[in-house]
């Protein structure tokens, strides 16, 4: 039993990494419909960003306060993210480029993010510091690492608010326009360029704060992106692409069958590596429009 | 007549160039180092790399070899077997008399094919796998790394006193990683150990934790760690101690490297690993003192192999007594008592009964993690 609840707690704290990757995928698809695979590579910038921000010549001890981190990442990412849609996507749109076009674009840019931070930072993993430490504590019956806890309240806590923001406020609701019908939300008046340049800032900036949040865990290293790529999207299909609580729901699902699957299932461990694709492949063919399905318009 | 004479004097011209180039090319020997730059290697292979430069800097200081001095010609080929067969290729092209392979196994494996094929010396000074010389039939490559299984059998001489009868082997999904591991688990059953549980820790995961509650419910008596790739080896560190876990850690020479220390600061008090460095070994403190001279900073055990290793092939050049490749190989491959920087008190470099594999069996030693720093030598060969 003391197994399963230390479980838990891991499982919960990498569903909600993946959780906010997919909601990074889903912020930029739900008003673009355009997948962007370059938040794996945004995730390792957010990394870089905050361990540069936590490391500068005022800090050289890996002290700063960690609150700055955060605030650097949002913006930061959220920066490099409108710059992206403007240098890229925008153009192609304009230009009338075949749907897939701002895809391959994007994959352009997700090599370009990646050697870019091979050069600024060098190959070598960067050690991240977590901001209460990593030791292990108790809640209840529940015992994890600090850092998983940590990772748990500031990924809940965001979920509610970007759920608030769909759901309370006219830019949620502008957002929710577009993705229900482009050319009508246009027709009333709502900006698409905007709502678009919007998304990608946004998306940036979640998935910026997922590689801060995962990179004590793992240390920040340029290949990080890749393989949160490839974790959120399962995620992202496994939950539904129309609502945002489905990206926490698909999260947790993947994390818990990889770490149950890992502990409990009596095969190798290195076959859990298949784990996000068999999910990934189960769900496209039993269940394409993954868990929770989009609302219908009110 | 204006335009034949131009032609006489550019031809001439030409020519002179030529001759100039022809001795310029003669006053140097060219040495190619495969290295990665950019690669999941790049934090192990550049500081062996950095050891050739510095040796090949204090030889010409000293007249070079043969009266020439050294050149290096440094490729890239970012821990990528393929890639490493190009550059390898590439530096036979630019003219090199021997290629020193400082990435990973894998692709210091690939790169074989073309010293085969060219019929270039090629030395790997520090990697470790047993099969880079048994795979092929290549009498052109030389290997002076502490192979894998010359490892285990130290640790396992070093822990014998503690009746161990059961460990893990945790390791990741890397090829170099995978190799290590096989030689744990056939050293292991050499020596009647039993194996009970082998973890792997993927790339990409974002927790160790299941794998290491496997280990802990296993109750074994150690755990080898295998592991090469330094987030995930993080990741096992950062499990184990949230799992409050007390098995002792046993480690391969990877955790040499000097990147380990600050990627999981606090994290590795009491690690035992094997090296292949005593630093109050008199050579290993001269080369210390050079190094220090250098780079204000204390070397750790990486660029020694590749100081070593621009020695042995300047030896060997000198014993052939000329730039002739096979000369140059023949003189290699008899090598003995070749004493550098690397190995334990006593020990030797040398390709005894033909063999290929130049790491004395008595060289390895084994050291602890005390307060960041890898600690002195608490133990040292196989007896």
């Amino acid at each position: 039993m003391e197994d399963f609840l230390e479980l838990t707690v891991s499982a919960m704290a990498s569903g909600c990494i993946y959780g906010l990757m997919a909601l990074a995928y889903l912020i930029v698809l739900r008003p673009t419909s355009i997948i962007n695979f370059a938040v794996g590579e945004w995730a390792a910038t957010g990394a870089f960003v905050g361990v540069g921000m936590l490391s500068t010549l005022a800090w050289p001890h890996l002290e700063g306060p960690y609150i700055l981190a955060v605030v650097a990442v949002i913006v930061v990412l959220g920066l490099l993210g409108w710059a992206v849609e403007r240098l890229t996507v925008r153009p192609l749109v304009r230009r009338g480029a075949a749907v897939t076009s701002p895809i391959l674009a994007l994959l352009g840019v997700l090599v370009i993010f990646r050697e870019s931070l091979t050069l600024i930072y060098g190959a070598d993993p960067l050690p991240s510091p977590p901001p209460f430490g990593f030791k292990r504590i108790e809640i209840g019956i529940f015992a994890g690492a600090s850092q998983q806890f940590f990772i748990i309240a500031v990924t809940l806590s965001l979920f509610v608010l970007v759920w608030l923001f769909f759901e309370r406020t006219v830019w949620g609701r502008a957002f929710e326009a577009v993705a229900l019908n482009r050319r009508a939300a246009a027709l009333m008046g709502i900006n698409l360029g905007r709502v678009t340049a919007l998304a990608f800032a946004g998306g940036a900036s979640v998935a910026g704060l997922a590689g801060l949040l995962m990179s004590p865990m793992t240390s920040a290293h340029y290949m990080m992106g890749l393989p949160l790529a490839i974790q959120g999207f399962t995620a992202l299909v496994i939950g539904g692409v129309g609502r945002v609580e489905g990206a926490l729901l698909g999260g947790l699902i993947l994390a818990f069958v990889e770490q149950l699957g890992a502990r409990y299932l009596p095969i190798p461990s290195g076959l859990t590596l298949a784990f996000p694709f068999a999910l990934l492949i189960l769900f496209l063919l039993l269940r394409p429009t993954g868990l929770l399905a989009p609302r219908e318009a009110r | 007549m204006a335009r034949t004479r131009f032609a006489s004097a550019l031809t001439l011209a030409t020519g002179l160039l030529a001759c100039t180039a022809a001795a310029y090319a003669q006053d140097v020997i060219k040495i190619g180092v495969v290295t990665d730059k950019v690669g999941s290697g790049k934090f192990y292979a550049e500081p062996v790399t950095r050891g050739i430069e510095l040796g090949a800097k204090m030889i010409n200081e000293k007249g070079g070899v043969l009266g020439k001095k050294i050149q290096l010609i440094i490729e890239d080929d970012q821990n990528k077997p393929d890639v490493s067969a190009a550059k390898a290729r590439k530096l036979v092209d630019d003219g090199v008399l021997v290629i020193m392979s400082n990435t990973g196994s894998p692709a210091t494996q690939q790169a074989q094919t073309v010293s085969l094929e060219t019929k270039t010396p090629h030395l790997t000074p520090a990697n470790s796998a047993d099969t880079l010389t048994t795979q092929l039939n290549n009498p052109w490559f030389f290997q002076t790394g502490p192979l894998a299984s010359i490892q285990l059998a130290t640790l396992m001489t070093y822990t014998k006193a503690r009746g161990f009868k059961k460990v893990a082997i945790v390791r990741d999904n890397s090829a170099l990683s995978q190799s290590f591991a096989e030689s744990f688990r056939k050293g292991l059953d050499g020596v009647g150990i039993e194996t009970a549980v082998e973890e792997v820790i993927p790339q990409g995961a974002t927790s160790a934790v299941a794998n290491l509650q496997k280990v802990r419910a296993a109750k074994v008596d150690a755990i080898l760690q295998a592991g090469i790739l330094g987030p995930e080896m993080l990741q096992f560190f950062r499990a184990y101690q949230q799992l409050g876990m007390k098995e002792p850690i046993l480690g391969s020479y990877n955790l040499s490297i000097p990147a380990y220390l600050t990627m999981a600061k606090d994290l590795m008090e009491g690690v035992v690993f094997v090296d292949a460095y005593d630093e109050t070994k008199p050579e290993a403190k001269a080369f210390r003192d050079i190094y220090f001279k250098e780079y204000k900073e204390e070397p750790s055990s990486l660029p020694a192999y590749g100081w070593d290793g621009i020695h042995l092939v300047a030896q060997a050049i000198e014993k052939a007594g000329s730039l002739d490749k096979e000369k140059i190989r023949a003189a290699l491959a008899s090598t003995t008592g070749f004493v550098g920087a690397i190995g334990a008190k006593g020990s030797s470099w040398g390709f005894r009964n033909g063999g290929r594999s130049g790491f004395d069996p008595q060289g390895a030693v084994v050291r602890i993690i005390k307060n960041n720093q890898h600690g002195p030598v608490v133990h040292s060969g196989q007896k």
